[in-house]
């Protein structure tokens, strides 16, 4: 039976009715039309969809929903300025550098990295490896996205 | 070479950036239609069986349930050139559709699989290529008679080929091997095998249909759209003018990206319930039922002389189709042309290759058709040749390797699509050359040398680069080529009176960055800014004739046409601009979003101003027909091919066999980078998916059974950001030799990337290990296999 439950996303609090068995990434795609988060395995191999729970990065497509309820969840829609729009620095550096190819792994890149940066705002090379060793690239882009975390934690300790 | 140019050759930001940062972008899995009905499939569990008796009154009964297909109700036609119907009463692999839903929502489309019942008699099936090649092997499709192919049009609708053997082979002979053999001083002879590698798109195979009278729009995930319009014309029996593809996004596919069956499936059933239909694939469905590499057996033969030369060389190949060969002729001939007919110039070759069915899901087209699984083979016996010789590896490719003039064939012509030149010349082969820009792979191996200190760190054969215990290091190199398909394809570039740009192609945008590099080149040839130019592709009711992004055509065919079409623009903008500035066209030049005089340059007007008094400048460009390709100096056919070059390290712990890739340099020609960044980008692709290929990539499919063992992304390994080199040791090179046909001398070179990193680390691992792995992976237990532990 359906039940209803409180999400908070990207700062907004949404009531949803949800089956118990449904993943979070499945409602946050088929309830809250929030399809940047992108499901490629659907069993927690990818981190394709990770999200950010109370600024920890999760696989949403191993989250129950309910298990989410009331707590803050922050999807790749919610990571630009909500008032002016203006980009995070990882997005910045994603673009700048061409950090996706089919832009399958992107959201989910950005959102591991940033909660990377958040604890760590200097990062090594290794300590980005290693946090973005979960997050699977078809496309082969790692070099790539290794370059645009670092240059993003570059570009915020400058504070731009 | 110095940038002459104000787009081209730059790294300026792709123009689906911003939407992928922000999570705006729209993949067709995401879309939400209003009154959506969802689609499942229900898959045999028997890799070859008939069914007896199907009854669906009570998947029919379940609330929410709007639609049940099974063989039936549906009509009986072959989807793209396959042999089995739409959905058939027999199932030729595990995991092959028997019936299909829609309904409501997911989990009562879910629900109504349970509630099918199905009878079936099991058949015996075959699973291995060789054992199916048997006289008494089962068939798979018993009306065809045989499991090899032999040429028929039940191929690949495109590829029916008369140079097919009857008795299942493709000959390609060039001199006379026997000589050869007997001049040499050394001949290496073995059995190696490359194994099946699985596309793994990102997004699993979806399509969004929906009616509109007798109209159908289908929102496909795919890099081929007029295939899926082709198919839907056929299967559905309207016309093509009736069908609209639209694949806006389509996602990653590598080969992959043919929704045909599932888009006629849930066309049929969109018109049936009056309501659109969403059909995605779940993982597992993306690994049995969509098509992934063959594997390759090949039994190899070379002989050599002392000096290096090499005499002969003898492929006969088997690769494993699977349920359905339509990909089998493409792909053979694939191999057949570039790797072995053209890779090395040797003067005496044998090829003959078996494209062979099995009860195993369908094999087809992965980055670098055909080469990465037989460059994965023949790499591996260029080394071996060139140690019986006790030559330096390196050196024995750049004696050996194609050049200018050196001959050559396509793929097509391999597969003799000319049947009248047939009747009149049966023997005939159009043995073409490669072009001047084909000397660049000396170029690229001489660049990969000098890069990787190979001269430094090669210590000679039977020596690792370096012992440490159990931990041993070695160098490897391979080299590979793939096709840089030029074709016909056509464009349209229009001009709005504001001074911005449409471009229109059938060509998808996969992730391979062509909405970004079309965007470039058209911007450069008008002389205006790239944010003044917006490109729409893959649309069959918008865009014009292409065949979508395969064979590296994006780059080769797709944006020539587009580089044509913006110069027939300028032309027309010029003919106004004459009429303000009182000159000759030739007098003017396009720039900074003005036509100027070119010596008198304070006389111009601004672009904007020709196009608001054109009203709207249209250019339309087809490409023309391949065979006009010619030699300047020699009148013969060029075949338009890229080529690659790449050196592996590695470290092997002979204790547990754990095989480390310390650092890859590989060297790539582009012809002319049109945005460096992306593609450095695609040629990481290529080595990422190449390291897969050798070292983890393993699809388990029951011996017994035929059914796929590790259909998910946990037991299917592929290669995390920890299992590839740091930054500084991932070193691409791009090399620019322009070509003669593409824009600008750009041309497509994204697959070869595929073919040469699985052979190099192979051969990096027999330097640090000293034994040879002739088998389908490197992976630790075929290494600790190999040391004999």
């Amino acid at each position: 039976m359906a039940v209803s439950i409180s999400l908070v996303v990207n700062g907004e609090a949404h009531k949803v009715d949800v089956e118990p068995w449904w993943s979070l990434a499945y409602v946050l795609r088929e309830k809250l039309g929030l399809t940047g988060t992108k499901i490629m395995c659907n069993n927690g191999a990818c981190g394709s969809c990770t999200v950010l729970l109370n600024g920890q990065p999760v696989s949403s497509c191993l989250k129950l929903a309910v298990l989410a309820e009331g707590q803050n969840i922050t999807t790749i829609e919610g990571l630009a300025d909500t008032e002016t729009g203006k980009l995070r620095p990882l997005q910045e550096a994603f673009i700048k550098y061409s950090g996706m190819q089919c832009g399958t792994c992107t959201a989910g890149m950005i959102l591991t990295a940033k909660a990377l940066l958040d604890e760590n705002p200097t990062p090594t090379e290794d300590d980005v490896r290693e946090a973005l060793a979960g997050n699977l690239c078809r496309c082969g882009n790692y070099k790539r996205i290794v370059q645009c975390v670092l240059a993003a934690a570059e570009a915020t300790r400058g504070g731009v | 070479m110095p940038n002459e140019f104000s787009v081209l050759g730059k790294s300026l930001p792709r123009k689906d950036a911003l939407e992928k940062v922000t999570g705006e972008v729209k993949f067709v899995a995401d879309m939400q239609l209003p009154r959506m009905l969802h689609a499942k499939f229900l898959r045999s569990p028997y890799a070859h069986a008939m069914i007896t008796k199907i009854d669906t009154s009570r998947a029919e009964a379940l609330r929410g349930v709007k639609c049940v297909l099974t063989h039936e109700n549906t009509p009986n036609v072959h989807p793209l050139g396959k042999f089995e119907y739409l959905l058939d009463h027999r199932v030729h692999h595990a995991g092959e559709e028997v019936a299909a839903v829609a309904a409501e929502t997911e989990d009562i489309a879910k629900e109504a699989l349970k509630l099918i019942d199905v009878k079936y008699e099991v058949e015996p099936a075959v699973f291995d290529a060789e054992e199916a090649m048997k006289p008494d092997a089962p068939l798979v499709h018993r009306e065809y008679g045989t499991n090899m192919y032999y040429g028929t049009e039940h191929g690949h609708a495109a590829s029916p080929s008369p140079r097919w053997r009857k008795d299942g082979w493709l000959p390609l002979q060039v001199g006379d091997v026997d000589k050869g053999f007997a001049e040499a001083d050394y001949i290496v002879e073995g059995v190696y095998e490359s194994p099946i590698q699985c596309n793994c798109s990102p997004i699993p195979r979806s399509v969004v249909c929906q009616w509109a009278g007798d109209n159908l729009t289908c929102w496909a995930d795919t890099q081929i759209p007029q295939w899926v319009s082709k198919d839907l014309a056929k299967c559905l029996g309207i016309p093509r003018s009736s069908i609209r593809v639209i694949c806006n996004w389509p996602v990653g596919g590598y080969g992959s990206k043919q929704p045909e069956k599932i888009a006629t499936l849930t066309a049929i059933m969109a018109k049936k319930t009056g309501r659109p239909v969403k059909a995605v694939f779940t993982r597992e469905e993306e690994f049995v039922a969509t098509h992934h590499r063959p594997n390759y057996k090949g039994y190899e033969k070379i002989g050599v002389k002392k000096d290096g030369t090499i005499t002969a060389m003898s492929h006969r190949v088997i690769g494993n189709f699977g349920r359905d060969f339509v990909w089998g002729p493409e792909v053979m001939s694939a191999s057949a042309a570039a790797t072995c007919g053209t890779l090395y110039m040797y003067q005496n070759m044998k090829f003959e290759g078996a494209a062979v069915m099995t009860n195993i899901p369908d094999a087809g087209a992965m980055n670098g058709l055909g080469d990465p699984e037989m460059g994965f083979i023949v790499e591996r016996v260029m080394d071996e040749a060139a140690e019986a010789i006790g030559m330096d590896p390196v050196e024995f490719r750049l004696k050996n390797c194609a050049r200018y003039g050196s001959r050559s064939i396509s793929r097509r012509d391999v597969l003799g699509l000319s049947p009248d030149e047939l009747e009149l010349r049966p023997d005939w082969i159009n043995w073409g050359i490669v072009g001047p820009d084909f000397d660049s792979l000396q170029e690229c191996i001489k660049r990969v040398r000098d890069k990787s200190e190979w001269k430094k760190k090669w210590k000679g054969w039977r020596t690792p680069v370096e012992v440490n215990g159990t931990k041993r290091r070695g160098i490897g190199i391979a080299i590979g080529m793939h096709m840089s398909a030029y074709r016909p394809y056509s464009a349209i570039v229009k001009t709005n009176q504001d001074g911005s740009v449409i471009v229109m192609s059938m060509a998808a945008e996969i992730g391979q960055g062509i909405r970004t590099a079309m965007a470039q080149v058209v911007a450069e040839t008008l002389g205006i800014n790239y944010e003044d130019v917006e490109v729409l592709l893959a649309d069959t009711a918008a865009t014009p004739e292409g065949w979508g992004v395969i064979a590296s055509g994006g780059t080769s065919s797709a944006i020539p046409a587009a580089w044509h079409a913006a110069q027939e623009v300028r032309r027309q903008v010029f003919n106004i601009a004459v009429g303000r500035l009182g000159v000759k066209p030739d007098e003017l030049e396009a720039k900074d979003g003005r036509i100027y005089v070119k010596d008198d340059p304070p006389q111009s007007i601004s672009f904007r101003e020709a196009c608001l008094r054109g009203y709207q400048i249209t250019g339309a460009y087809v490409n023309p027909n391949p065979d006009d390709l010619r030699d300047e100096k020699t009148g013969k056919t060029i075949n338009t091919y890229a080529c690659v070059a790449t050196i592996a390290e590695v470290e092997v712990d002979t204790e547990t066999g754990k095989l480390d890739v310390l650092r890859i340099t590989s060297a790539h020609d582009c012809g002319r980078a049109i945005n460096p960044q992306i593609v450095e980008n695609q040629i990481d692709m290529g080595l990422v998916q190449s390291n897969g290929y050798a070292r983890a990539e393993e699809l388990i499919i029951d011996k017994d059974t035929g059914v796929v063992l590790n259909p998910d992304l946990l037991d299917y390994k592929l290669m995390t950001i920890l299992d590839m080199p740091k930054m500084d040791d991932m070193q691409e090179i791009v090399v620019e030799r322009p070509s003669a046909w593409g824009a600008f001398g750009s041309k497509g070179f994204s697959e070869t990337g595929a073919t040469s990193g699985a052979p190099a680390i192979a051969n990096a691992v027999y330097n640090a290990i000293g034994v040879r792995v002739r088998g389908e992976h490197i992976t630790p237990a075929a290494i600790l296999e190999a040391l004999g532990e």
